[in-house]
């Protein structure tokens, strides 16, 4: 057993090596979940759990310093320990929740440690030293992987048997009552995405994708094209207006970022990229993503730079406090390398204005691509994924990486080139187009639209419930189906956002939709 | 009508537009900061990020003031942004209204110190936090609506 808890060690290193693989969602359970499953030799096992797993974390994600609970180690482990006593999701569930948690904390306590290294990075930096600050962000950066994927085989090891023993005592009924409740658990993530982006607008497209799926019973695939479509359709039809509170920007002159230096070329901008897919290896609470930023720079500043006076500056404007969306972040490197070149040309270039537009920019452009990314592609991508994967089949982790990245990895790509070619002029030409409203509106459209069909697809809550007469009774679920069919998921994620915007924690909700669960089993009143 | 004034060095990004703009249902933003104001770049580049179902209004402390003070802002649900403690001072003697401040995020600086994961202070700015305490401002640190509230004189 232990080579394959060997393995499994390397299946949480490798989703903790996330923060050197550019936040690609590789590190999801419905990607991890897969991999257990081939490693255990039960993979369409693997790909259920992990979809089911992928549900009910699904709002879980990484908003400034707010640290979710850590899916990787609990849904490897959650998983894992199910596919090895035979059970299901529910087992993999009851494991994964209470072990994110724990080592949610412990991650957390990382983040806190690693400001003491910030002044041995200050010192390499004084000293011109880029080689060393490489390395010690390389180096913090591994120890995530390297810790969790240690601790994770000694809950294996030392928990197996214990583990085996604790998952067969557990009586019928309570697996029963979990099942149930991890049926009802997604409504949680559908609230906490709902509360991104639900208004009054919104709330049409939203009931048009629930009712396309629970009526129709139309595919999420098919739902997520019309989503498309109808996005391209009335944001088209909005083109002829301007959003009247946008300003004339046209008198803005370009900040430093005219095309005059020809030492930066395309093969250092695109190490610069590489480099970016690293950004958040040494994340930590003091000063945030700085060496990555540092981190990703390097190439262009050793171009740049060939005295150690000189590297030395500009590594310390570096290692200042930085804080972006990872996806979006070469943006802000690309504009950064065209300024870096200026103030290496330039006697009279005002180094300081680096670090301005830098911070100018890294929390608006937050603002813009988290909902891009984080608001609809990873929704868009959730949705398509787990509606297969739930059912087995393969393409779902495949497409869930797929929807995600392929838009993730071009923009990042071009941004990098954008950035530095056109730099603030992009960003103006955007802001004057208008195109960012268009952009959010049409994500917001197509987002609603899925997570609209989600309670239907998604979410098998059903009663057992008999009315009528003895003898002629007629069961309550066929006259809700023939009726208004998904209406108990509907109602029960609701329910959900409406305890979500009166701002209870996510952690009370989930267990007191957990209570609901059990007692609903109990009682027989869901299934 | 004032739903929040809150400190956070980033102003408009993912946490305010993802978490307190949907569950204050705020309509209107206005950030208060004299460089920014001046700054048409930087105005540029805030007003790509706003959500597209806010106003976003950025003004000097003085415009912002006394645009709060304006019984016409009395109908817009307004999430007040300043990116630091002073300012923060500065428009609470301003305004009336301003009875509670949020601490959201203030990035390390030298000689400052860390009083949770989000916000580190320095000398001068608990110099004017007690300030504030004495006025009667009630200081309270959440990153995001969820988290509890915390009293920020509880923290050093």
């Amino acid at each position: 057993m232990t080579s394959a808890y060997l393995l499994i060690m390397a299946v949480v290193m490798f989703g903790h090596m996330e923060d050197f693989l550019g936040a690609a969602l590789l590190s999801r359970p419905l990607v991890l979940g897969p991999l257990v499953g081939i490693v255990l030799g039960d993979p369409v096992q693997g790909i259920i759990i992990g979809a089911t797993l992928e549900l009910i974390f699904m709002g879980n994600i990484k908003v400034g310093a707010a640290i979710p609970p850590d899916v990787i180690t609990g849904g490897v482990l959650g998983t894992a320990f199910a596919i090895m006593s035979g059970k299901g999701a529910e087992i993999a569930l009851a494991i994964a929740v209470p072990v994110s948690i724990i080592a949610e904390m412990i991650i957390s306590g990382l983040f806190v440690l690693r400001p003491v290294l910030n002044s041995r990075f200050e010192k390499y930096a004084e000293s011109g030293d880029y080689r060393r600050i490489e390395i010690l962000h390389i180096a913090s950066g591994l120890a995530k992987p390297v810790l969790m994927g240690l601790l994770a085989f000694l809950a294996l090891q030392l928990g197996d048997e214990v583990m085996k023993r604790f998952l067969d005592s557990i009586p019928a009924w309570v697996q029963s009552a979990l099942t149930v409740a991890g049926n009802m658990l997604p409504a949680a993530g559908f609230a906490l995405l709902m509360n991104l982006m639900f208004n009054k607008k919104a709330a049409a497209y939203f009931f048009l994708g629930f009712i396309l799926a629970s009526y129709l019973k139309l595919p999420m695939i098919a739902i997520g094209g019309l989503g498309v479509i109808i996005a391209l359709i009335i944001t088209d039809l909005n083109s002829k207006k301007q959003p009247a509170d946008n300003d004339d920007f046209s008198d803005i002159p370009d900040e430093g970022t005219a095309k005059t230096g020809t030492l930066v070329n395309k093969g250092d901008l695109r190490k610069v990229f590489f480099r970016s897919l690293a950004l958040e290896a040494n994340f930590n609470f003091e000063s945030w993503q700085n060496t990555g930023f540092a981190f990703s720079m390097i190439p262009v500043l050793k171009k740049l730079y060939k005295t150690k006076e000189q590297m030395a500056s500009a590594l310390k404007r570096h290692l200042q406090f930085f804080n972006t969306t990872a996806h979006g972040s070469t943006l802000i490197m690309g504009i950064t390398a065209a300024m870096e070149e200026q103030n290496s040309g330039r006697e009279d270039f005002d180094s300081e204005s680096i670090n301005a537009v830098k911070s100018g920019l890294m929390g608006p452009l937050a603002g813009v691509f988290d909902s891009l990314f984080w608001g609809t592609l990873k929704v868009i991508a959730a949705g398509v994924g787990i509606s297969l994967a739930i059912n087995g089949n393969s393409l779902g982790p495949l497409l869930f990486i797929l929807i995600f990245n392929i838009p993730h990895i071009a923009l990042r790509y071009n941004l990098t080139f954008i950035g530095y070619n056109t730099g603030n002029r992009f960003l103006q030409d955007l802001a004057k187009s208008g195109i960012m409203d268009k952009l959010t509106t049409g994500a917001t459209i197509l987002g609603m639209m899925v997570i609209g069909a989600m309670p239907a697809i998604l979410m098998p809550v059903k009663t057992p419930i008999m009315i009528g007469a003895q003898g002629s009774q007629v069961a309550l679920q066929g006259i809700l189906d023939q009726l208004a069919p998904g209406i108990l998921p509907l109602g029960l994620t609701f329910l959900t956002f409406w305890f979500v915007r009166k701002n209870i924690k996510t952690t009370w909700i989930l267990l007191g939709i957990l209570a609901l669960g059990f007692l609903g089993s109990i009682l027989h009143i869901f299934v | 009508m004032i739903k929040l004034t809150r400190i956070d060095d980033r102003l408009v990004h993912g946490q305010v537009s993802f978490t307190w703009v949907p569950s204050l249902d705020i309509n209107c933003l206005l950030v208060a900061n004299d460089k920014i104001a001046a700054d048409e770049f930087q105005k540029m580049a805030f007003n790509l990020a706003k959500p597209p179902t806010v106003k976003l209004l950025i003004h000097n402390i003085n415009q912002a003031a006394a645009f709060l003070n304006d019984p016409k802002s009395s109908n817009a649900r307004i999430l007040v942004l300043v990116n630091n403690v002073a300012d923060a001072f500065r428009l609470a003697q301003d305004v009336k209204e301003i009875t509670s401040v949020n601490f959201g995020g203030i990035r390390m600086k030298p000689g400052a110190r860390l009083i949770s994961k989000a916000v580190a202070l320095d000398e001068n700015d608990i110099a004017i936090i007690r300030q504030m305490l004495e006025k009667g401002v009630e200081l309270e640190l959440r990153q995001v609506p969820g988290d509890r509230k915390q009293a920020v004189e509880s923290l050093f």
